[in-house]
């Protein structure tokens, strides 16, 4: 177990391409951190950096109060799930997972003990003279986890470990690595391009991005938080299974409240509760942000006037189970997205209106990072866990 | 070798038709090995003969033995001095296996560096190397010469050996093959605990070894069969390799057909086991080196 | 990466350190130095340690002596044999494509099941027929010493007398030998299907050596060769019909050859004249269309012209030129300096025997203008042997030879005189022989004519190579096209041909591209073994590779002339590769 602490580490390669930067968090004993974005943004660099396989750039990167800047991987006492498992071919399980305990010069009876516990808590230990050819995709994955555990590390990492697998293998694994991770309770490192993914395992996720020519850090918190109070659009864009409605218009005054506006006539009413923080965005654009799951065919309590509701025509609805997915248009010609419960006489193709919890809607400054108006400054409100000292961007 | 894609099912007729045609072309390629063997085992004057019989009228295996003693040869006892077969078996052997050793040797170690180290300056030497590769064989035989000749290796086995022990060629196959090899593998060694030595050893020569066999295979029979080099640079009879010894005892002895056939034979059989045991390599390893362009 | 940029610097050294010294040493390095001495006038009788003295810079001078100088015509008719030899390479690749394709084709049975039976069924019956063979026609217990009946034959070094047993037990050796080989290819091509057929196709290109050109030549010899033993009766049987037919139909038949190939040419102008105007394929195709066009007139009109010839003349020259006096001195006195110890009497008659026509020679008595039969030639030879036992062989030999290298190198002297000098003059039993048959075609003397010998050589490499690493590439290139082509194609209605030309040739042409490539790089500095073993140089068939051995090391030594000429074979293989480069990029674009 050990704290793993970055400080404004970034990371340049050949002197121009800036993959990562300003990235700086501490990870505590025994939590489970996942670092989630799209492809590009640094997530397996930072990783790689931790891990002692990329030079750090600029910064410094401490494990247990130590800086490990220049110290050899070897000597990090860290272990590593590759993407690819990275199993040696020519090895068999056993050797494979003893590999590292064999150069570490540990005795031959540890090594027996070490490496046939993790099997057995694994349940690949009747595999162990097979060579990874011969297992399949889900046993490679576990001779892999074996092998790091063997090693008794201070410090877990996995890089996108999953992603070679079925879906429906993910679904377990996953479960079983969070289940391995509270057995163990060893702080871990997880690298992790889906969003579901960081969202089911992790005590907090990093979400990265690299949309402004750079990999950096957008929102580092729980992961339910992250979901609720995304601090800018990319975040609210990145993370939930479907994307969030945005619709740009205009804040505007009138009869004494803040309305949002669009050109074709659409008014939404803003709460009294926003309008602090919206006052300064009067007369100008925004993006209003909305997760399908907002909008409801029945009026919520608390917003129940009319300036809370949006009229529609339906185009197609998809049945998915519990839920639909209604693809609407609006007046105005703009798409949107609606998630609410199924039922068999839905009307397609017909002009309904939804209403739409205010709680739940978010207000951006314009632009594919524009940041989050009501939310930004959350961490005060949001009520963060104690031992997980929010830090970061 | 994978499955031959199947264009469409053929029919049986069709296929019938390909198969008696194989064979037919096969029959080329059969029979000058059959005639070989035939003369082989003819007696000098009988080889004349042959495409009138057939057959030899009288069989005599102990050709075979001749090639190395000399016996019946006309002046005989000067033949087993001047043509000494064994010997040119040995040196052949002897050094075709050490530039083979050597060359695999150097060229895993230079591709190590060249696939698996960063290093200042890497892909600028690397461009040298390829560049070289480019330039025909014809343009070094004279300067070689003429080093070797200065470094005073003409005529003995270092001369043979040393010049072919590094391979720009080996050195790229290798490399090409350990590019195959995920850099994860050795991120894990790393992290393991593995130096760079280790890792080597370790992970990449085991995961490599189908390359490594592959350029040994290729050094090894083009060594064995090299003729040009051996014959610039060997002038005694005791450093001649089997090529320029079957060339001289052609050239000394062109009437005595069955027993040139019989040495040539001789000298076929160690590439045909070497092939018939490593095919699979030898097969895949050409199908690579189409990389190379 | 693991290290700092210094430490890896350092470890990358330690692994590659023994490699960089000899690559530097033994290929970097001689490449400047080859530079270098191609300026120089280095020769190394003049500047040895012996003499102290060192190569001066002269320049250009060696390049300007290969190109337009003193060494020029040399270079260049090198440099034309050397590109006849590469006649071989498109035919070898075509041959390559052809065995690929056919092995990819899945001969043969297809089950595993009917492969088992069907090669046991064809095991057995090979084995059956051996046994019935030998049963049937193996004579019975060797006849009794002096009772046998005799059979005489006669063969290049003389008669060999052999009794009648000997000679039926050969011939039946023979026929169990035709089965069994014939047997063992049916029964493992069906027990193995393609991967036999590969490795024997393979094998040639695996073996190529020394040991395998001593094997061709052997195959190529004259009399007693395995080729001509082939060659022979199909050669009688053309002449047969040659004859046989009135000289009209062989206008005809040649005029018709010319017809198709300008039909075919007019079609192939217009298809691509069309696909400009409608932009379907640029200029480079069209042009490509053109050269095809050319060489398949130039084809259709040299046969068309030679079919015409055939009645009227053989394809193989049946006449030849006497030597004239001054040949014949020169023939002497060339004698004379190759081996000083030879009595000036023996030469006399060797070079009596060479001169005048051949019908007034005293053994040209039995030249008939018919050929002879066999039997016929024997009494012919028994009949001069008895009057003349010292016959010319073996008067050269006594005379002058005391090895058979030396006598084979007398014969060259003669020989090289003049091509059509029969080479049966050196080898005195045959005259008597190649006088009587000469009325008839005779099989070509390969690798001891000058006409001949190349084509030996173009003939061989394609032998060797066909089924070589170029057959091998193609396979790979085979099962990498994806199977879905084929079968869109197949929904598109493409036959067998359309989709070797859609489907199989363009996705194989980036191998191609590349087989091409290795080829030309290969044939332009090849052929030095084959030279050296085969010919030794002798009948024109010096190829530049060759060419450069001999000014290097053989005899003159001039190694600043030999590293220019190294250079010119490279700057030749530069601009070669650079035009395939070309054609290929764009024929692999397209």
């Amino acid at each position: 177990m050990a704290q793993v602490r970055l400080t404004d580490v970034a990371k340049v390669y050949d002197g121009k391409v800036r993959a990562v930067e300003d990235f700086s968090l501490t990870i505590d004993h025994g939590e489970f951190v996942v670092f989630v974005g799209p492809s590009g943004c640094g997530k397996s660099t930072t990783l790689r950096m931790i891990a002692g396989l990329e030079e750090i750039t600029e910064g410094t990167i401490e494990i247990d109060g130590k800086v490990v800047n220049d110290v050899h991987p070897k000597n990090r006492d860290i272990a590593m799930v590759f993407q690819n498992y990275a199993l040696y071919p020519h090895m068999s399980v056993f050797k494979n997972m003893a590999f590292g305990l064999t150069l570490r010069k540990l005795p031959r009876e540890e090594i027996q003990q070490r490496v046939g516990e993790a099997a057995q808590m694994l349940g690949i230990d009747d595999l162990l003279h097979r060579k990874p050819k011969a297992l399949s995709g889900g046993q490679r994955q576990r001779v892999a986890l074996g092998r790091a555990i063997v090693r008794e590390p201070k410090v877990f990492l996995f890089d996108e470990p999953l992603s070679n697998l079925d879906a429906k293998l993910r679904v377990t694994t996953r479960t079983e690595i969070k289940k391995l991770h509270q057995r163990l309770k060893t702080t871990t490192i997880y690298v992790t391009h889906d969003q579901e993914e960081a969202m089911t395992l992790g005590d907090r996720i990093v979400v990265m991005s690299a949309g402004r020519g750079v990999g950096r850090v957008e929102q580092v918190d729980t992961p339910l938080n992250v979901y609720r109070y995304p601090v800018n659009r990319f975040v609210g864009a990145f993370l939930g299974r479907t994307p969030m409605n945005f619709l740009p218009g205009r804040i505007e005054r009138a009869d004494s409240r803040l309305w949002f506006t669009r050109p074709g006539g659409l008014r939404l009413l803003m709460p009294e509760a926003y309008e602090e923080k919206l006052h300064p965005y009067v007369n100008q654009e925004v993006n209003l942000g909305f997760r399908p799951s907002a909008l409801a065919e029945h009026p919520f309590p608390k917003y129940s006037e009319a300036g809370y509701t949006l009229p529609v025509h339906t185009v197609l609805i998809e049945p998915l189970g519990k839920n639909i997915d209604v693809s609407c248009r609006m007046q105005d010609g703009a798409d949107i997205l609606a998630r609410i419960d199924a039922r068999d006489d839905f009307p397609v193709n017909a002009d309904i209106t939804f209403y739409l919890d205010m709680d739940h809607v978010h207000v951006f400054e314009p632009g594919g990072f524009g940041i989050n108006i009501i939310h930004a400054d959350r961490e005060a409100i949001a009520p963060a866990q104690p031992q997980h000292a929010a830090a970061g961007a | 070798m994978p499955a031959p894609a199947k264009p469409t099912s053929a029919s049986v007729f069709a296929r019938t038709a390909l198969f008696i045609a194989l064979v037919l072309i096969g029959i080329t390629f059969v029979v000058p090995f059959v005639w070989q063997v035939l003369i082989s085992l003819s007696t000098r004057t009988e080889v004349d003969l042959l495409t009138r019989l057939g057959f030899p009228p009288s069989l005599q295996p102990e050709n075979y033995a001749r090639v190395f003693t000399g016996g019946g040869v006309e002046d005989g006892g000067q033949l087993a001095q001047r043509v000494d077969f064994a010997r040119y078996f040995f040196n052949s052997f002897f050094v075709a296996g050490w530039v083979t050793l050597l060359q695999v040797i150097t060229s895993a170690m230079a591709a190590y560096a060249f696939s698996r180290v960063r290093w200042p300056g890497r892909d600028k030497v690397f461009l040298l190397y390829l560049g070289t590769m480019m330039i025909p064989g014809v343009v070094l035989m004279v300067p070689n010469f003429v080093i070797i000749l200065g470094l005073g290796m003409f005529d003995n086995y270092t001369g043979l050996v040393i010049p072919a022990a590094f391979s720009a060629f080996g050195t790229f196959l290798l490399r090409q093959f350990m590019l195959t090899i995920p850099s994860s593998l050795d991120e894990a060694a790393s992290i393991d605990g593995a130096g760079h030595w280790r890792i080597f050893t370790e992970v990449i020569l085991p995961l490599a070894r189908p390359g490594l066999i592959v350029l040994a295979i290729f050094t090894f029979l083009g060594n064995y069969n090299s003729f040009f080099w051996p014959l610039i640079i060997t002038q005694s009879p005791n450093m001649r390799t089997l090529p320029i010894g079957l060339m001289a005892f052609d050239s000394s002895y062109g009437r005595e057909t069955p027993l040139i056939m019989a040495a040539s034979l001789m000298a076929m059989i160690p590439p045909i086991i070497l092939f018939l045991f490593l095919q699979k390599y030898l097969v895949k390893g050409i199908q690579l080196g189409a990389v190379k362009g | 990466m693991i290290g700092k940029g210094r430490k890896r610097l350092l470890i990358a050294m330690a692994f590659l350190l023994p490699n960089l010294l000899g690559f530097l040493l033994f290929t970097a390095g001689p490449v400047l130095f080859s530079l270098y001495m191609s300026f120089t006038d280095w020769a190394l009788a003049k500047h040895n340690r012996a003499s102290g003295l060192m190569p001066s810079f002269v320049g250009f001078e060696n390049y300007e002596r290969v190109l337009v100088g003193d060494e020029s015509r040399l270079f260049w008719n090198y440099f034309g044999n050397t590109l006849y030899l590469m006649i071989g390479i498109p035919i070898g690749i075509a041959g390559s494509l052809l065995l690929a394709l056919m092995l990819n084709g899945n001969p043969g049975p297809s089950t595993r099941r009917s492969r088992i039976r069907t090669s046991t069924l064809a095991g057995t019956i090979t084995l059956v027929t051996c046994i019935g063979a030998w049963a049937l026609t193996t004579p019975g217990a060797p006849p009794e010493p002096g009772t046998a009946a005799n059979v005489t034959l006669s063969t290049e070094q003389g008669l060999t007398m052999l009794r009648e047993w000997d000679v039926q037990r050969a011939r039946s050796n023979f026929a169990i030998l035709c089965v069994a080989t014939l047997g063992f290819l049916v029964t493992c091509g069906l027990a193995f299907g393609t991967v036999f057929f590969r490795t024997i196709f393979y094998l040639p290109s695996l073996l190529a050596g020394v040991a395998m050109f001593l094997l061709w030549k052997t195959i190529y010899r004259p009399e007693g060769g395995l080729l001509n033993a082939g060659v022979g009766p199909v050669l009688s049987a053309v002449q047969a019909t040659v004859v046989g037919t009135p000289s009209w139909l062989w206008y005809v038949l040649g005029l018709l050859l010319v017809l198709a190939a300008a039909a075919v040419s007019l079609r192939l102008i217009t298809v691509g004249i069309t696909r400009m105007i409608y932009k379907e394929a640029g200029l480079t195709s069209f042009l490509g269309r053109v050269c095809i066009v050319i060489s398949l007139l130039a084809a259709a009109v040299g046969i068309g012209w030679a079919t015409v010839q055939m009645p009227e003349r053989s394809l193989f020259p049946t006449d030849w030129k006497a030597l004239d006096a001054a040949d014949l001195a020169e023939i002497r006195s060339e004698l004379l300096a190759e081996f000083p110890h030879a009595d000036p009497a023996s030469l006399d008659i060797i070079i009596d025997q060479l001169s005048g026509d051949p019908a007034e020679r005293d053994d040209a008595v039995i030249t008939g203008t018919r050929p002879l039969g066999e039997a016929e030639l024997l009494e012919v030879r028994r009949a001069i042997f008895g009057a003349h036992p010292r016959a010319t062989a073996q008067i050269l030999t006594a005379a002058l030879a005391r090895t058979d290298a030396d006598a084979s190198r007398i014969g060259e002297i003669v020989f090289a005189r003049s091509e059509r000098v029969h080479r049966g003059y050196t080898w005195g039993h045959n005259i008597i022989v190649d006088g009587a048959t000469l009325a008839g075609l005779k099989p070509p003397a390969w690798l001891q004519d000058a006409r001949w010998a190349k084509p030996a050589l173009v003939i061989m490499g394609i032998w060797l190579v066909v089924g070589g690493a170029n057959m091998l590439l193609y396979l790979a290139g085979l099962s990498n096209i994806p199977p879905e082509l084929y079968e869109a194609a197949a929904i598109d209605g493409a036959t067998g041909w359309q989709r070797f030309i859609h489907v199989t040739w363009p996705q194989l042409a980036p191998t191609t591209f590349f087989i091409v490539i290795m080829a030309t790089i290969g044939g332009l500095q090849g052929g030095f073994e084959q030279v050296m073993i085969m010919t030794a140089g002798k009948y024109d068939t010096v190829v530049l590779a060759y060419y450069q051995y001999q000014v290097a090391f053989e005899d003159r030594f001039e190694l600043g002339l030999a590293s220019a000429i190294a250079w010119v074979m490279c700057a030749m293989i530069f601009v070669m590769t650079a035009i395939n480069f070309r054609v290929g990029s764009q024929m692999t674009n397209e």
